[in-house]
């Protein structure tokens, strides 16, 4: 339910960083969203694409990468922590599954923006042999 | 097609000044790319792009505030809404030592139903209406935070919307995240929700006097509760009599007396 804010949130660090190259729409916005998070990323998707929409950006290409989790335990484990059965999505516990204490993410709970492409400035197409 | 690194990264990283000179001889056929840094950079400076990231950060600044410069011992409450949350703090309230200054805050989708039966306990409240949101987030808080005198204050409550899934990607800051769950909403309810109860610090089985009226037991919550998070403190309440609650208040006494290292929120 929070995929709204969240695509907002991306959208605007986006257009931030699409201004900074004198563009004022994005063409491919890619992030990476961690496992163990609550954000569903067919939701985020549909989000980030409406989103788009409502400022103009009606062709914007939304590529989601899926991030596994990893976790260390102060026991000395690290590694994949288990997931919950029987979910339809990938659930990882937070526990070791060593010694059965909680494990801290070292991995799997981002939501980051990884990268962006903006339409060729037509300046920088001069020359340009593609 | 000209390729942009980022800007933070450019300093650290020589290789651009490779792809610079690449560029110049063999351009790519793509559109311009802006890639942003990793949010593990040793120096962290891009945790902006990491939106989960940020709020976590925010969390952290958050306690920093509250908890060690204002020395106010913050309580979060979440649970699904009719869980019994409000219920519970007006009952921690009336426990509470006479010169304890209370401050709460009350999360709701919309109304001021919560906040209104606050006003009728001596407390300081600030009601926050998220309107689309699920959750609290900390700058919600924050911008809260504004109605109190946080000079004034030894313990914060803060109620978070009635919701078991989205809080937990977001916390506040808060030294122990209380999770309430009832036994109106099923005796699976646990098992429904494992990822809230990780990120919960200690879980409050309410409602207790008529679990057999409607079909739940509390042992299977109580022994769910303990395969999840087997370190997490559980109570057992009835909130309408105040049943049980003198363990959750001696428990948050305990919190507050332990003091401000708490690990992970």
């Amino acid at each position: 339910m929070h995929e709204l804010s969240v695509a907002e949130e991306l959208l605007a660090r986006a257009s931030e960083a699409a201004a900074d190259h004198g563009a004022d729409t994005v063409e491919t916005l890619t992030v990476e969203l961690g496992v163990a998070t609550h954000v569903n990323p067919t939701q985020l998707r549909f989000c980030l694409e409406t989103v788009a929409e409502t400022r103009g950006d009606s062709d914007l290409t939304v590529e989601i990468e899926s991030v596994d989790p990893q976790a260390a335990c102060d026991c000395g484990w690290a590694g994949e922590p288990p997931s919950f059965g029987a979910t339809a999505g990938r659930v990882p516990t937070a526990r070791c599954p060593d010694c059965g204490s909680s494990v801290e993410f070292t991995s799997g709970k981002e939501c980051r923006l990884a990268s962006i492409t903006v339409p060729d400035a037509p300046e920088c197409n001069e020359g340009v042999h593609t | 097609m000209t390729l942009f690194t980022h800007p933070r990264r450019s300093h650290r990283f020589p290789i651009h000044r490779l792809r610079r000179v690449l560029r110049r001889k063999n351009p790519l056929p793509v559109a311009r790319a802006h890639r942003f840094g990793h949010g593990d950079d040793a120096d962290g400076t891009d945790m902006s792009d990491d939106v989960l990231a940020q709020y976590r950060e925010q969390a952290r600044a958050l306690h920093e505030r509250l908890v060690h410069d204002h020395d106010v011992s913050v309580v979060e409450f979440l649970g699904a809404t009719g869980s019994g949350k409000t219920t519970l703090i007006e009952h921690l309230i009336e426990r509470a030592p006479s010169d304890e200054a209370i401050g709460v805050v009350v999360g709701d989708v919309a109304g001021d139903d919560d906040a209104r039966r606050f006003r009728t306990h001596d407390v300081d409240v600030a009601n926050v209406t998220t309107g689309k949101e699920c959750h609290l987030d900390p700058g919600l808080l924050g911008d809260a935070l504004t109605d109190l005198d946080l000079n004034a204050l030894d313990r914060l409550y803060v109620e978070n919307v009635g919701n078991m899934v989205c809080p937990a990607d977001f916390p506040l800051g808060a030294q122990a995240r209380v999770l309430v769950v009832s036994t109106t909403e099923g005796d699976d309810v646990v098992r429904k929700h494992p990822l809230l109860f990780e990120a919960c610090d200690a879980a409050v089985i309410n409602k207790i006097d008529i679990a057999d009226a409607v079909g739940a037991d509390i042992d299977r919550m109580a022994s769910d509760i303990a395969d999840v998070a087997p370190e997490m403190d559980v109570f057992r309440t009835n909130g309408r009599d105040g049943d049980g609650l003198d363990a959750v208040a001696s428990f948050l006494t305990d919190v507050r007396a332990a003091g401000h290292d708490h690990a992970h929120h």
